[in-house]
């Protein structure tokens, strides 16, 4: 095992979930996303207004490519980590914060939106998911997952990728 | 370790395609791109150079489909395997939870596969992994190139002990690629039934 997984359920994803609701109405965002270090989709929100966003997947794995890159850089020029990332196009900006060792901030903004908002409350909903994340890392018991899934998963196996 | 997310009742593995540089792990991930049906994959993102050779990875989501009220994925990542991209092949090993080390059968990448081997061994170490601790099987491939090595030749190089699983493959044309998948799929799955 490299690394512990964040379970998010229960109360810690309704917390999760508030968290990043609100921070889309508050700062007037597009789309908003948890995730982790490893490049998987934790939890996401939209605004109402925003078109259907792209392969949420690959968001994640790019921004989690590119934050350990960034991270990497860092310690090369000695330092002990560079906090933010903000990307800017045309018409969008992207804007990750680090929440923790596990964990990211993603925020997709337009740029009508002006970027000190979305790094305020930005950083004010990475400090509340630092706690619920933090407190997440747990592998609870009892999942469901047994022999059973195992036997059910290979017979998937078989008809996905052939006998 | 594999990314549960209960809320959406999700558990998201992550495979890494290893190996030499031009062994042929984008051409495996092409392959099975091409073949896994449309509903069942997300779209492949390639971060490449103007000649294609990979430079930081190639990702494809993979959905294996509804398990025990679980909808469970893989994620498939290539490294790029030119020896100077060794940070970033350092940075997709992590979260590892299972390896397909595709080696390549040219005489005259012996060597390179021994390297590779070793390199992976040595990146997985800081992470605090052994090869061990990670399901991990081997792709010997090109098998139709016209001076392919023998494979206990290749095996002897990387896998002396013959721990690992191997199979013999020809990516380009489709031969040999799922096997490994499969099999990689499912020593992951197995950890995962053993760690709860």
């Amino acid at each position: 095992m490299i690394e512990p997984t964040i379970a998010l359920y229960g109360d810690a994803f309704v917390k999760t979930a508030t968290v990043l609701e609100d921070l889309v109405e508050k700062a007037q965002v597009r789309y908003v996303l948890l995730v982790d270090r490893k490049g998987f989709v934790l939890a996401h929100k939209e605004a109402l207004w925003a078109p259907r966003p792209p392969a949420l997947d690959s968001i994640a794995t790019l921004v989690a490519g590119n934050a350990a890159a960034t991270q990497a850089l860092a310690e090369l020029l000695g330092e002990p980590k560079f906090n933010e990332l903000v990307k800017q196009g045309e018409k969008q900006g992207l804007y990750v914060e680090e929440i923790n060792d596990l964990t990211l901030l993603v925020i997709v903004f337009d740029n009508s939106t002006p970027v000190g908002r979305v790094k305020l409350y930005g950083k004010k909903a990475a400090a509340a998911l630092d706690e619920i994340t933090r407190n997440a890392v747990v592998m609870p018991r009892e999942l469901g997952i047994d022999k059973d899934f195992h036997k059910s998963a290979g017979d998937m196996l078989d008809d996905l990728f052939g006998n | 370790m594999s990314t549960i997310n209960f809320a959406n009742r999700e558990i998201n593995f992550k495979i890494v395609y290893y190996g030499p540089g031009l062994s042929g792990k984008t051409t495996n991930l092409r392959w099975v791109y091409q073949q896994v049906p449309q509903d069942r994959k997300g779209d492949m993102v390639s971060l490449a150079t103007e000649d294609e050779r990979t430079l930081f990875f190639d990702f494809l989501p993979v959905d294996l489909g509804e398990v025990k009220g679980f909808k469970t994925r893989f994620h498939l990542y290539t490294v790029p395997g030119q020896v100077f991209y060794n940070a970033s092949r350092k940075l997709i090993l992590r979260g590892v939870d299972g390896i397909v080390f595709v080696a390549d059968s040219a005489s005259n990448r012996l060597r390179a596969n021994a390297e590779s081997m070793r390199n992976l061994r040595e990146n997985l170490a800081e992470y605090g992994l052994s090869l061990e601790q990670v399901p991990l099987v081997i792709q010997i491939n090109k098998r139709d190139l016209p001076d392919a090595l023998d494979v206990e030749m290749i095996r002897a190089v990387i896998d002396p002990e013959g721990r690992f699983p191997v199979f013999e493959g020809v990516a380009t044309v489709g031969k040999g690629v799922f096997e490994p998948l499969k099999e990689v799929s499912r020593q992951v799955l197995s950890r995962l039934v053993e760690s709860v």
